[in-house]
């Protein structure tokens, strides 16, 4: 049964993906024309901003003079591109008559830009002055509390109920939506990572908030939020200055419920003073909208395996700890050490649980240690990745197929007859010329049925 | 006339298929499932033998296999 894999998708693809409507009302915030023409392709972007003083409607045939042959393809991404998000009108009102495809500049996208170019943009709150705010945390400090918060909240994710203490702030009914797909609820055994979750696992970080952030979004209309008001907030935070303070009173009643939902995430880090309080956003938030998939902020690795299937991990985190007990045994923990061994039946547990041997060697690979990175040896051990698929085919060794088993032909002729029909319908599954016996899959029986019956 | 058989088809090594047909031979008769020893590495069992099959292999292989106690 094919299941549905985690596609870490851009913020755009959610932005086009609007209804028109929100679409247009979304433009109005010029933060987001901006953010939106930052995501474009090169030369969709090169296109908007061509287009950005002219008013008039540019015929596609006069678009398409300006790109070499070669260029086609690259051309047409653009150009979809562009009325995907709504940048580009197509055909706009008493021009399609002439039967010409033309394409005009969003006016209210136009109109914001050029007064963007001109005058630039202005967040509409200041930071705050350090008078009133005193001590800021520093990037280091604000960089771990995110860091922190967000760890702790995908252990939360990942082992709901085992924590009794909650850290985050998010209602059940809420920690369900994130869990769906990536949990599965099982009575009695308790929640159970699925082959997606610990595929979510795998992502980095970047990743794995898009993730989130995306399931915060599409389940906002039950809350009672509009989604477009979410999304604006999210893109236009994501203009504001790392470890600035922005003060909480300039947000309205959506923005302040989301300021601590996304506080729970990481994304930002709230503060109280005497009289004010006030919002930093961290760098979990200004990177939201910046092209998610070329993210190059990969995380130090941690985990050494060696050849006699040990395996070190160096990192205080108890996140690190419980993907780890996902396919290894863990044997002990010391403060800054985690030590385990995969052994075949942990390895056998992660099989039941649906995480392919490709995926758990690749887990161990991409986050492996700095000091067997540089090696020139393979980061993990090539007996260790060989016993690992090993172990993995050796629960494949039987085969099962529902088939149907036909014999006593009448004739050579007619057994070969119906060798030859079944084979080319893809279903002839075992042959025995001598004894003239067959099995065939059993999606065909049918077919062969009526073949043998014509036969006669 | 052709005569045909609804069954299971199954595809295995060696020393799986031969683990197989022992346990077919220690059931007793009214039990047995095998219909056909196609050859040394496929057989072709009754419909509903498949699940009772993977059963008893996961079994066997805990048995054969040894974890440290915690």
């Amino acid at each position: 049964m094919p299941q549905v894999k985690i596609i870490a998708k851009n913020f755009m693809d959610m932005v086009a993906a609007l209804p028109t409507l929100k679409l247009d009302k979304l433009y109005e915030n010029t933060f987001i024309c901006e953010a939106v023409l930052r995501s474009l392709p090169p030369l969709a972007k090169k296109y908007a901003l061509q287009l950005l003083y002219i008013e008039e409607p540019v015929t596609a045939k006069s678009m398409e003079e300006w790109v070499l042959p070669d260029g086609f393809s690259k051309h047409r991404v653009a150009i979809d591109r562009l009325i995907q998000l709504r940048v580009f009108i197509e055909n706009p009102d008493g021009f399609s008559r002439k039967k010409e495809t033309s394409y005009k500049l969003n006016p209210r996208f136009q109109v914001n830009l050029q007064n963007y170019t001109a005058h630039g943009g202005v967040l509409p709150r200041e930071s705050m002055s350090s008078s009133i705010t005193v001590r800021l945390p520093t990037a280091e400090e604000l960089d771990s509390y995110a860091l922190e918060q967000w760890e702790s909240f995908l252990l939360q994710l990942i082992s709901s109920g085992q924590i009794e203490k909650t850290t985050t702030s998010f209602s059940p009914s809420m920690m369900r939506i994130f869990q769906q797909g990536l949990v599965s609820q099982r009575d009695r055994e308790g929640p159970r990572l699925t082959e997606s979750g610990f595929q979510f696992l795998l992502m980095d970080t970047n990743a794995q908030l898009w993730y989130i952030i995306r399931e915060y979004i599409i389940n906002s209309e039950d809350r009672g939020v509009d989604s477009a008001d979410l999304i604006s907030f999210l893109l236009e935070l994501s203009f504001h200055a790392t470890g600035q303070a922005y003060n909480t009173s300039t947000l309205d009643e959506v923005q302040r419920s989301a300021v601590k939902d996304l506080a729970d995430l990481g994304l930002i880090k709230l503060q109280q003073g005497r009289k004010e309080s006030w919002f930093i956003p961290t760098k979990l938030a200004t990177n939201l909208s910046v092209s998610l998939s070329d993210s190059s902020s990969r995380k130090e690795g941690y985990v050494v395996v060696e050849t006699n299937f040990r395996l070190y991990a160096y990192s205080t985190s108890k996140l690190h700890c419980e993907i780890l007990r996902l396919f290894a045994r863990i044997e002990y923990q010391l403060p800054n050490l985690i030590v385990g061994a995969i052994t075949k039946e942990s390895l056998y547990t992660a099989f039941e649980n649906g995480i392919s041997s490709e995926q758990i060697i690749s887990f161990l690979q991409q986050n492996a240690h700095p000091r067997v990175c540089d090696r020139a040896a393979p980061s993990v051990p090539e007996n260790v990745t060989e016993q690992i698929r090993l172990w993995e085919s050796d629960l494949n060794r039987v085969e099962v197929t529902p088939a149907n088993f036909y014999d006593e032909f009448p004739s050579k002729d007619v057994f070969e007859g119906a060798c030859d029909y079944a084979r080319d319908n893809g279903g002839l599954l075992w042959e025995d010329s001598k004894r003239m016996r067959l099995v065939v899959k059993a999606e065909i029986h049918t077919l062969m049925r009526d073949y043998l019956h014509r036969q006669k | 006339m052709v005569n045909a058989t609804k069954g299971q088809f199954i595809t295995c090594d060696i020393p799986m298929a031969q683990f197989i047909i022992n346990m077919n031979s220690t059931l007793p008769a009214s039990q047995k499932f095998i219909i056909h020893v196609l050859d040394n590495t496929h057989l072709f069992v009754q419909p509903h033998a498949a699940e009772m099959i993977r059963s008893a292999i996961s079994e066997f292989r805990d048995k054969i296999s040894y974890e440290k106690p915690a």
